[in-house]
């Protein structure tokens, strides 16, 4: 938690390496040495071929999995430009495969974070609601997961993290299992949320398209082992709008980043 | 006809309202009812024409008559009532060990390595062999009993306690993890959950299989109890008593099994239908 007067600047990644370790086969690299950082208040893409650590990136950087080196470091600055290293800030993460809770409704699932942390039952509900209000989801609080189409649950998966007001979204392939049209639709109101709320959004996805429309920066990885090839600014003003993809600047980007990740693509096949 | 007035509703914008489909109506729930009812008929019938002796046959009539004599002049109330006591504080017991130990086999690796060869030994032993032993420990009466369908009951509820905690979706723990869950709050919250329909699965085998063993055991050794009254009129030729303990039993089969149903359904209640 911030103290007075200090304000979280970043998450820096420094030297963080992880290996897999398997009973019958020898140990994989997943990360190699990846040193990174993200900015708050931005959104920071990861893309990557698939099995390059992306998604393990993540989980080390939320504390569910534990590095085999190297740190993460909360970094909290007070306005001149001292930075000094915090405890974690609040943090809340969207998955791909959704992981509600299919025997809770959707309320109880937006709910779940407050009720771990012992809010009372009315206080949690009001702020359930306001969060299922959020992602346009007012007259499905009664409903279970398993009623609700694909975009539905993932909107509930957003408010589920959003109700505990976190200064940092992990957001985990969020619309890898959906259609086109719903993932359209999600990305554009993920984006409009993100930009009304000033979070620090980390993005995790194999979509170029989606990285430098919903980025601020993009960082592009490796095969396995993971690592960093490069380190992007996306020149796109905010808000964002659907048509900015036909901009230049937005197919330059695309090109470079695809150019960056084509014999990586290449490579992870052949694994 | 009424046919084509009726509205029916995109299933998209009406995801929870009640089935008022013609389709979803439950139409077979008298099938089951009317067979029995036609294959009594055919037994009375049959018995009545083919003039088979009493003895070895009688006649549904005469079974409904027997089973209403047991109950007026009898007691047969009390030995219902003994022998579902024993049933159910068996079933009971073997309830809350076998998901308490379940749960901290399939949360503990340390402690699933010692139990599991345990359970291995003693999980394939019949256990009605298991009777001498338990007739030397706690004599024939109802410590007994209950031992006995304890023991039919444990294996299968702590099985598929171990299974149900084993297949717990391990993303669900890390979203749990993730919105700030204690490993106390996980077990509680997402791993018992979870577990809960394989459990009750085990839960309805136990009580089928303390049902038996109770009714086995009260025929080897008790005095009372509807497995006694059985084998006690089964001695003397008494077949229409014997028929009619058989009737309760089945009667008793039946509301315990329907009653599961319905709680099937409630603990279920959850799962996209």
């Amino acid at each position: 938690m911030s103290s007075l007067g200090t304000r979280f600047e970043a998450i820096s990644i420094e030297g963080l390496s992880h290996r897999f370790l398997s009973r019958n086969k020898p140990p994989t690299t997943a990360l190699a040495d990846v040193s990174v950082r993200f900015p708050s208040g931005k959104v920071t893409s990861i893309v990557g071929p698939s099995g390059c650590g992306k998604s393990t990136l993540l989980l080390i950087m939320r504390g569910l999995v534990k590095a085999t080196d190297g740190q993460v470091r909360f970094l909290y600055g007070n306005g001149s430009g001292d930075v000094t290293v915090g405890d974690a800030p609040r943090m809340a993460t969207v998955w791909q495969a959704f992981n509600l809770l299919p025997w809770r409704t959707v309320m109880d699932n937006v709910a779940f974070g407050l009720e771990l942390s012992g809010m009372p039952t009315a206080e949690r509900r009001a702020k359930a609601a306001d969060a299922i209000r959020a992602v346009e989801l007012s007259g499905f609080e009664n409903h279970y997961p398993g009623q609700l189409s694909g975009g539905m649950k993932q909107r509930v998966g957003l408010a589920r993290g959003l109700v505990m007001s976190p200064d940092v979204l992990f957001l985990d392939e969020p619309f890898g299992a959906l259609d086109a049209q719903t993932r359209l639709y999600l990305q554009e109101q993920l984006s409009t949320l993100v930009e009304s709320s000033g979070k620090t959004v980390v993005l995790v996805t194999h979509s170029i398209e989606e990285a430098i429309f919903l980025g601020d920066h993009v960082i592009v990885m490796t095969a396995r082992p993971g690592r960093v090839a490069a380190t992007l600014d996306v020149p796109l003003p905010r808000p964002r709008t659907l048509d900015m993809q036909k901009e230049p600047a937005f197919g330059d980007l695309f090109t470079e980043i695809y150019g960056l990740l084509r014999e990586e693509v290449r490579k992870s096949m052949l694994n | 006809m009424t046919e084509a007035n009726q509205v029916i509703l995109p299933a998209a914008e009406t995801p929870k309202s009640p089935p008022t489909d013609e389709r979803l109506r439950n139409d077979t729930w008298w099938y089951g009812p009317v067979a029995i009812i036609a294959f009594l008929v055919f037994w009375e019938v049959a018995v009545r024409s083919g003039n088979v002796p009493e003895i070895f046959l009688p006649r549904p009539s005469i079974v409904v008559v027997t089973l209403y004599d047991l109950f007026a002049y009898k007691h047969l109330l009390d030995d219902l009532g003994l022998t579902l006591f024993r049933i159910f504080s068996g079933f009971l017991l073997a309830a809350v060990v076998g998901v308490g130990l379940g749960l901290f086999m399939g949360t503990s690796r340390r402690f699933n390595a010692i139990a599991d060869t345990f359970v291995a030994a003693l999980y394939p032993v019949p256990k009605i062999a298991l009777l001498p032993l338990l007739v030397i420990w706690f004599g024939t009466g109802n410590a007994f009993m209950i031992a006995l369908s304890a023991l039919g009951g444990l294996f299968p509820v702590l099985i598929n306690t171990v299974v149900g905690v084993r297949q717990c979706d391990e993303g669900l723990i890390l979203a749990a993890r993730d919105l700030g869950a204690s490993a106390a709050q996980v077990q509680r919250k997402i791993v018992l959950p979870a577990a809960v329909p394989t459990i009750f699965g085990g839960l309805r085998l136990a009580l089928g299989i303390s049902i038996i063993m109770v009714v086995a055991g009260e025929m080897q050794t008790a005095r009372y109890g509807l497995g006694a009254k059985l084998e006690q009129a089964g001695q003397v030729l008494e077949t229409g008593q014997v028929f009619a303990i058989l009737l309760l039993l089945a009667i008793v089969g039946v509301i315990l099994t329907k009653a599961q149903d319905r709680l099937g359904n409630f603990v279920d209640r959850w799962r996209a239908k």
